[in-house]
């Protein structure tokens, strides 16, 4: 999967016609084979553009910061990333006019150590579901897989699970990169910030990253599509997945097979409810 | 992911950690979080009423059962309780019409999420009482209880200051 000469085309095309004021894509990191997310407004950079089996992140993420906001942008993204910008329009942080969208049919992506990514394995739609242009050959939506991990912790002991992540939760050093680097997580005042909190005092401590990740991340329960940006981030590699599969596994089987971001106009799955909805664990 | 509840020799073990041991006599907190418009005003129907209840549960008032953000029942577990009760409107009774209905979603994936990440499942209870149901809030409580009772003190994760 090599795109960078069809991005380089449409992004010299975009500035040109003057549709867009800034570009996001990828560009190669000098210090070794990976690659870091590029924000351009200056048409004489396109040639460092690039797009591989190695652009790993979640390019949505950059329609956040106050630069960009309010300006026209053209990025691209690759199908977890178009459902987080679909749900972002949905949740009218963007503006549809304001966004030229370059949508990728992904064949997955790799991991640092070179193999096909976990999230790419189970990954439910591969192409992008919102698009301005589309680039590869569309392949469908998938059948959706219960993570590996979450079936295998699901069969330990109570006890060892909580002992498992205890040890995890003890790894955060609460600098919230990863509400930082979540597309959905545009809170101006984020109740598990340290620095903006009413709420939440993020403490550095274990039971402090307990009581501010599993909050995160059901403010994410619903809206999460498995992007892993926020996994990326993490400089103490907190395996968040966790926490986000397991609430999406829970979601998917009991309301409706809900899966955030796949259609238009779609909110996540607790701004909607059914009569149905499951009842029999309450007194 | 049910675990055996463990019992020795008049003591109480916790279930999440069984290094754990309390006496006999250990007596929970509950952390009762109730909406305004049903379960407040069932459990004042218990008291004006003369039913008794286990005094274990400390009631916070909310609006609505869908005030409660899963923080809340996080923090609780976190400093003092050892459980948390969240009692709300029957389905179809809400106070805002649908509070109860979006509340509901929220609980079932709190409650299976703070379970995979090491609590007992019975820590977190929810229920729907009316306002005419005093004996019904009654009942609940003793469950709520004795289901704690019998899971033994809560150490995981806990706040050393709060
Ligand atoms: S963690 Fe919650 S409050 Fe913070 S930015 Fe995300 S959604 Fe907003
Ligand atoms: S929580 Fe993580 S995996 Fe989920 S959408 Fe946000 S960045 Fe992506
Ligand atoms: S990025 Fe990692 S270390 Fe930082 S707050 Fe999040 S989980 Fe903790």
């Amino acid at each position: 999967m090599d795109h960078s000469k069809q991005i380089q085309d449409i992004a010299s095309k975009l500035f040109a016609e003057n549709k867009i004021d800034y570009f996001v894509g990828y560009r190669q990191n000098a210090i070794d084979d990976s690659q870091v997310p590029y924000l351009i407004s200056d048409p004489a950079e396109i040639p460092r553009l690039v797009f591989t089996d190695r652009s790993v992140f979640n390019l949505a993420n950059y329609l956040k910061p106050e630069h960009t906001r309010r300006k026209r942008v053209g990025l691209v993204v690759k199908g977890c990333d178009s459902r987080a910008l679909n749900l972002m329009l949905t949740e009218s942080q963007v503006k549809r006019e304001n966004v030229y969208i370059i949508g990728i049919c992904c064949e997955g992506v790799l991991n640092e150590k070179g193999e096909k990514a976990q999230n790419c394995i189970e990954c439910v739609m591969p192409d992008a579901v919102v698009y301005d242009e589309m680039i590869g050959t569309p392949t469908g939506k998938r059948e959706y897989i219960v993570n590996a991990d979450i079936k295998e912790l699901a069969t330990i002991a109570l006890e060892k699970r909580a002992d498992y992540f205890e040890d995890i939760f003890s790894n955060c050093i609460r600098c919230n990169a990863c509400r930082h680097s979540c597309p959905l997580c545009y809170c101006a005042k984020c109740c598990i910030d340290q620095e903006t909190s009413t709420l939440y005092h993020g403490a550095n401590t274990s039971s402090g990253a307990m009581h501010a990740l599993m909050t995160w991340s059901l403010h994410l329960a619903g809206r999460c599509v498995d992007c892993r940006n926020c996994e990326k981030a993490c400089p103490s590699h907190l395996p968040l997945h966790l926490l986000h599969k397991q609430n999406e596994s829970v979601i998917y089987e009991n309301f409706q097979q809900h899966l955030a971001g796949m259609e238009k106009d779609d909110r996540g799955a607790f701004y909607k409810y059914s009569l149905s909805d499951p009842d029999d664990f309450i007194l | 992911m049910e675990t055996e509840v463990k019992e020795a020799q008049g003591k109480i073990i916790s279930a999440e950690n069984p290094d754990i041991v309390a006496p006999a006599d250990w007596q929970p907190v509950i952390m009762g979080i109730l909406c305004n418009w049903c379960s407040y005003a069932g459990s004042d129907l218990t008291g004006t009423s003369r039913i008794q209840y286990p005094p274990n549960i400390r009631i916070i008032r909310v609006p609505c059962s869908s005030r409660v953000d899963p923080w809340f029942i996080i923090k609780s577990l976190q400093t003092t309780a050892d459980g948390v009760l969240i009692s709300g409107c029957h389905p179809g009774d809400c106070h805002y019409i649908s509070g109860n209905y979006f509340a509901r979603r929220r609980f079932l994936v709190t409650k299976k999420l703070l379970n995979f990440v090491g609590y007992h499942e019975n820590r977190v209870q929810f229920s729907w009482v009316s306002a005419a149901e005093g004996p019904k809030f009654a009942k609940v409580v003793a469950k709520v209880t004795e289901d704690i009772k019998k899971l033994g003190p809560l150490h995981r994760y806990k706040k050393e200051n709060f």
